[in-house]
């Protein structure tokens, strides 16, 4: 389980990160919803044990989270793959670090999970299209099996088919693999689809965090009722309207 | 400022206790056995055993490393070379005499270098792609490959030997400085040529001038106003590698035409295993170039205060 | 690309064939003969001891190129390996790495050379301690400011989630984005050493006679300048053409790096 509690980062005078606290049990889905500069990015690092935090702390099991190795799935699909390299080679860089066997036809058995044909990973990131590089991506991130997955914005990068075919594929490798999900997204109806909970950030601060279905129901703060009110406008959560 | 100052400072102090060590260490290391070479040259005849023990412990060489580094480093913080030991007597004075003929000679080097340098890279840069600076690029690049030493045995075959016009050898009368100082100048005057013709053409390129000129600023203010001060930037920021590459063209510039100098003295000092002399030369210069980069650091923080913390 | 391509062939042919093509023994000293101008038999003319200044300055070549080619490695790889320790190693490695190589610019960088080799005593290893040791600092910044510029980069993020040790993600993923900034110092360092190599040669601190060496012909060739001036030109050239050939190739390598960046 992710603990994350009283996590406070600051940059210079600059508070980015404020009184964070929730937890994330294995194998669900926390779809963290905030605007650009709410600081999302910043959780991530911290969570990843990327930088320090200026206070507080995050465990998971109890240990520090990078014991775990979680592992993180960028925005940008092509710029997680080293540029020089087959895509084959850095999907492989987990398990080469980590001096894992890997079980046989792991790979192959992700890669038809992520509809990705095995002689893709022999290009070079330059040669696969954006949907692909990101899958490859997924599969990277997933190829050591990390109790905990981070994504960043997973599809904002992808057009609107090759989104909801990657957000489908990502939910059923966690079904299958049963990790712990913490999605960052601007996406809220992305984030009601598939996240157990929800977490509003804004400006460093959790404004509320709910059940995925309580939220999309009745939002508590003023903030949360307009951006859900927003999502329905847009057509992003039909669902509940 | 006072800030970034300290910090400079800081690393200054930082600096010359790195150039401290080093040199100590490697005067320490040096092979052979020193106090056999300073015995050797000071009386110039077969040793006995104990002759050469007395000499190291006189020089203090029979400590241990940093009991003989403290000891070493304690009176060179003030400045005080001491004496000589192969030639027994105090180190300034001879060290002061080498000095006076090395300042005339580096500024007169560095005099023809600007003259040359500065009216070139204008000129080359009103025109840029023109002949003239193609011809200005071409001669500075050729200038840089040339070796000082080789330069310097080329002007003392044309004048020296071929015209007889000037004298080559020694330093007696100012004549005896002009081959010297011309075959050092040549080299500041191409390595010069490049730095500022670029500096000039980085300065031109700068976004606000189009805005400048179309209020109406003639073309000879926003140069003087404008440009002129973009383009001192890196010229200030090579001032430190120019002095470097006029000691270095010293050395061998004061060798070739058998003057006396600092350059020979180094050169002499290492050939006599004078330690005391290689490593008033050694502080010395370090004291320079730790002082003159601190200096150019600060100068160049005042003209752009873009640059901080980024190259920190 | 192509020009230091087609530099390093050439240099590399001067230096492995041309000794093959030098007409007599380099060292094989025949008196009588001292001196002489150029001549059918003797095409560049003799030196001081009668030996053949054409077939010296072929063999010179393997000495002047080899060295500075060896030294300027050295010193890369030096170099580079402090720029990467400084980039990756913390904020206290970085500390020390900057402020070894500020005090190692703070001299003058052929004086260092001088005085190290000088005391370490004359010959060629000391020639090659010497110039390497003074030599790496350029490097070394570069190969620092890089690697700050790749740290935040995803593929070095994903690198240090997956666990990989700090040498691996510099061997693969500093290394690479490296390489072309490294060529354009090395050719700078590579004209340098040349230089170096000469200067050395030429106050007697260098490679040591009878071997053939550019700058130490030179220093042979200072005593008879007024007998045979021609004597003391070759070598000269030699270090002259050869520089300006790899400072133009190192030139034009730089504008191509700049141009393939400029439209990112």
């Amino acid at each position: 389980m992710l603990t994350v509690s009283d996590l406070v980062v600051k940059r210079g005078p600059r508070v980015t990160l404020a009184d964070i606290s929730f937890t994330l049990p294995a194998g669900k889905t926390l779809a963290v919803v905030g605007e650009s500069g709410a600081g999302k990015s910043t959780l991530i690092a911290a969570i990843l044990g990327l930088l320090r935090p200026s206070s507080g702390e995050v465990t998971w099991d109890g240990a520090p989270t990078r014991d775990a190795r979680p592992a993180l799935v960028m925005q940008e699909p092509r710029a997680a793959f080293n540029p020089t390299m087959s895509l084959r080679r850095s999907i492989m860089e987990p398990v080469v670090a980590q001096n894992i066997s890997l079980a046989g036809g792991r790979l192959e058995r992700l890669c038809a999970g992520l509809e990705l044909p095995l002689d893709l990973l022999d290009r070079r990131p330059d040669q696969v299209s954006i949907g692909q590089a990101q899958r490859a991506g997924i599969l990277r991130a997933l190829i050591a099996s990390p109790p905990l997955v981070l994504f960043d914005e997973p599809l904002s990068a992808l057009d609107a088919v090759t989104q909801k075919h990657t957000a489908r594929l990502i939910a059923e490798l966690q079904a299958e693999e049963g990790f712990a999900a913490l999605i960052v997204t601007h996406d809220l109806g992305y984030a009601v689809a598939h996240g157990d909970q929800i977490a509003v950030l804004k400006s460093g601060r959790i404004e509320e965090i709910a059940d995925a279905q309580d939220f999309a129901l009745n939002p508590r703060s003023d903030y949360c009722r307009t951006l859900r009110d927003a999502a329905i406008a847009l057509g992003a959560l039909e669902a509940v309207a | 400022m006072i800030k970034t100052a300290g910090g400079l400072l800081l690393r200054a102090l930082v600096v010359l206790s790195g150039t401290a060590i080093l040199t100590f260490a490697l005067l320490w290391n040096a092979p052979g056995d020193p106090a056999q070479a300073i015995a050797m040259a000071r009386f110039d005849a077969l040793l006995t055993d104990e002759v050469i023990d007395q000499v190291r412990a006189e020089v203090g060489l029979d400590r241990s490393f940093w009991q003989a580094f403290w000891a070493w480093l304690g009176p060179l913080l003030t400045l005080d070379f001491g004496n000589s030991a192969v030639t027994g007597r105090p180190v300034w004075p001879d060290l002061w005499a080498s000095i006076s003929y090395t300042f005339p000679l580096a500024f007169a080097a560095l005099g023809i270098g600007l003259i040359i340098s500065v009216p070139l890279a204008i000129l080359a840069t009103k025109r840029p792609g023109s002949l003239l600076d193609r011809f200005a690029v071409g001669l500075a690049s050729i200038g840089n490959a040339i070796p000082a030493y080789w330069l310097g045995l080329i002007l003392i075959l044309i004048f020296a030997v071929k015209l007889a016009w000037l004298p080559a050898l020694g330093a007696s009368t100012p004549a005896h400085a002009i081959l010297p100082a011309l075959t050092l100048g040549l080299g500041v005057a191409a390595s010069l040529t490049r730095i500022i013709r670029s500096g000039i053409l980085e300065a031109r390129g700068q976004p606000f001038l189009p805005a400048i000129r179309r209020r109406g600023v003639s073309d000879r203010s926003v140069g003087r106003d404008h440009v002129a001060p973009h383009a001192a930037i890196p010229v200030v920021t090579v001032f430190g590698l120019e002095l470097a590459f006029l000691l270095e063209g010293l050395v061998l510039v004061e060798v070739i035409f058998g003057r006396p100098g600092l350059g020979t003295f180094l050169v002499q000092a290492i050939l006599s295993r004078d330690f005391s002399h290689v490593q008033a030369v050694v502080v010395l210069t370090a004291l320079v170039f730790v002082v003159v980069n601190l200096v150019i650091d600060l100068i160049y923080r005042v003209i752009d205060p873009r640059i901080g913390e980024s190259n920190a | 690309m192509r020009s230091v391509a087609l530099l390093v062939i050439a240099l590399v042919l001067l230096a492995g064939v041309g000794p093959m093509l030098a007409p007599y023994d380099p060292t094989v000293i025949n008196i009588p003969k001292r001196l002489s101008g150029p001549s059918a038999e003797f095409l560049l003319g003799t030196d001081a001891l009668g030996r053949d200044i054409l077939s010296r300055l072929l063999h010179g070549a393997r000495w002047s190129l080899g060295l500075a080619f060896v030294i300027s490695v050295i010193s890369m790889i030096i170099g580079t390996t402090i720029g990467l320790a400084a980039a990756l190693g913390g904020r206290l490695a970085d500390w020390v790495a900057m402020r070894t190589t500020d005090t190692f610019l703070a001299f003058p960088e052929l004086v260092a050379a001088i005085v190290i080799a000088g005391l370490m005593g004359a010959g060629t290893w000391s020639l090659i301690f010497a110039l390497s040791v003074t030599g790496w600092m350029r490097y070394a910044r570069v190969a620092r400011g890089i690697g700050l510029s790749v740290q935040s980069r995803g593929y070095v993020v994903q690198a240090r989630l997956a666990g990989l040790p700090s040498w691996s993600i510099a061997r693969w993923h500093y290394l690479p984005s490296l390489i072309p900034s490294l060529t354009v110092v090395w050719t700078g360092m590579f004209a340098r050493a040349i230089l170096g190599i000469s200067a050395l040669g030429f106050l007697g601190f260098g490679v040591q006679p009878p071997n053939p060496e550019w700058g130490s012909m030179l220093l042979d060739a200072r005593v008879h300048l007024r007998s045979t001036p021609l004597q003391m030109i070759w070598p000269g050239l030699a270090v002259v053409i050869c520089v300006l050939a790899i400072n133009l190739a190192g030139d034009a390598l730089r504008d191509a790096l700049a141009q393939q960046d400029a439209p990112e």
